[in-house]
């Protein structure tokens, strides 16, 4: 029943023997399985990071099918109708499965969460509340684009704006990629402030298109 | 969530918005910015030739608090010196406006944003001094 998950190619960090003890029959399984080969119960989610947990290779390059069809395949092993009548034990540990498997999902999936992710993983800290930045050219570029977008009246104006951040998002997750191909660590972060910047002047964008609909 | 009136009135009724010039030497220009929540503030500062603060206007794109709290520090800074006015504290502002913690952020952004005009306009006034110097 779970050939398919066994089969999946995992990448294992070198520090890491992969061998843990299947809390059911006190035998050993593979570190990252969902169920143990021997006695087929649900495993504890663990520490695994996000690739890993997903079958994926530690890439920003993240096929976004393959991470779709790895996603559902896993998933589709956790639903709680499978473990309707298991014990309670194998119904909280297929919960935090499925639980741990979405939060790595969604981190993955989006480009700005895999490149802060990343960065995260390469042993840089990407603070969740407040991160001040001192790059005044994207700083300066931002102000403006926020000026001209607060000043825009018609729709035409706010496209125009809509596109300008569609077209620096595009190029700021190409320009990720070379760069965490290079192990460009640093570039990589200005890159991913770079994004969040263009990200949330497209949302503006669309509060603002909206606005001008209801007006 | 519950805001505090203050808080609410310089959002609703923000002092000082505007721009002044930032070519103008005496002038100083603080421009920050917070990536986690793509927020933008620039805080600019007039200074007399006496070193107190005559004027202050302030630009935020950001949530209701971080314009709250660079509002409210334009209104504070206004007639202080510029010693005073870099030794402003984020919890002073915090606690002005009772920010909630998740926005506590927002006023450590307010400080750094006058931190920096006060320091671009003593940049100004060394590199000033300096060019006064070269033409003796």
């Amino acid at each position: 029943m779970h050939e398919q998950i066994k089969q999946v190619p995992r990448s294992r960090p070198a520090n890491d023997s992969g061998i843990v003890v299947c809390w059911s029959c006190k035998g050993p399984v593979e570190s990252g399985v969902l169920f143990c080969p021997v006695c087929e119960a649900v495993q504890p989610p663990g520490q695994l990071d996000h690739f890993f947990r997903l079958g994926l290779e530690v890439s920003f390059d993240v096929d976004q099918k393959m991470l779709d069809r790895r996603y559902f395949d896993l998933q589709r092993h956790l639903h709680p109708d499978r473990f309707a009548t298991k014990t309670p034990r194998e119904r909280a540990l297929s919960q935090s499965q499925a639980t741990s498997l979405n939060q790595a999902y969604e981190v993955l999936k989006d480009d700005l969460g895999r490149a802060d992710y990343l960065i995260h993983l390469q042993g840089a800290e990407v603070p969740e509340g407040c991160n001040l930045i001192n790059d005044q050219k994207l700083l300066m570029e931002s102000l403006e684009l926020r000026e001209a977008l607060a000043k825009a009246k018609t729709a035409v104006e706010v496209d125009a704006l809509a596109g300008r951040a569609a077209g620096d998002i595009e190029t700021c997750v190409e320009q990720l990629s070379s760069l965490f191909a290079a192990d460009d660590l640093e570039g990589a972060c200005r890159l991913a402030t770079r994004l969040k910047y263009f990200r949330k002047l497209a949302e503006e964008t669309r509060q603002a298109r909206a606005r001008l609909v209801d007006g | 969530m519950a805001y505090s009136k203050k808080l609410l009135d310089h959002y609703e009724n923000p002092r000082n918005i505007g721009s002044l010039d930032k070519n103008d030497d005496g002038v100083g220009t603080g421009l920050v910015g917070a990536p986690a929540c793509g927020d933008v503030m620039k805080l600019q500062i007039k200074v007399g030739e006496d070193g107190i603060i005559e004027d202050a206007k302030f630009k935020t794109f950001g949530c209701g608090s971080a314009i709250a709290s660079s509002s409210l520090v334009t209104e504070w800074v206004k007639g202080k010196s510029i010693d005073d006015a870099a030794g402003i504290k984020n919890s002073e502002i915090a606690q002005h406006l009772a920010l909630p913690p998740v926005k506590i952020h927002c006023s450590v952004l307010a400080e750094d944003a006058i931190k920096a005009a006060v320091s671009d306009y003593k940049v100004k006034q060394g590199v000033g001094e300096k060019k006064i110097k070269a033409a003796e």
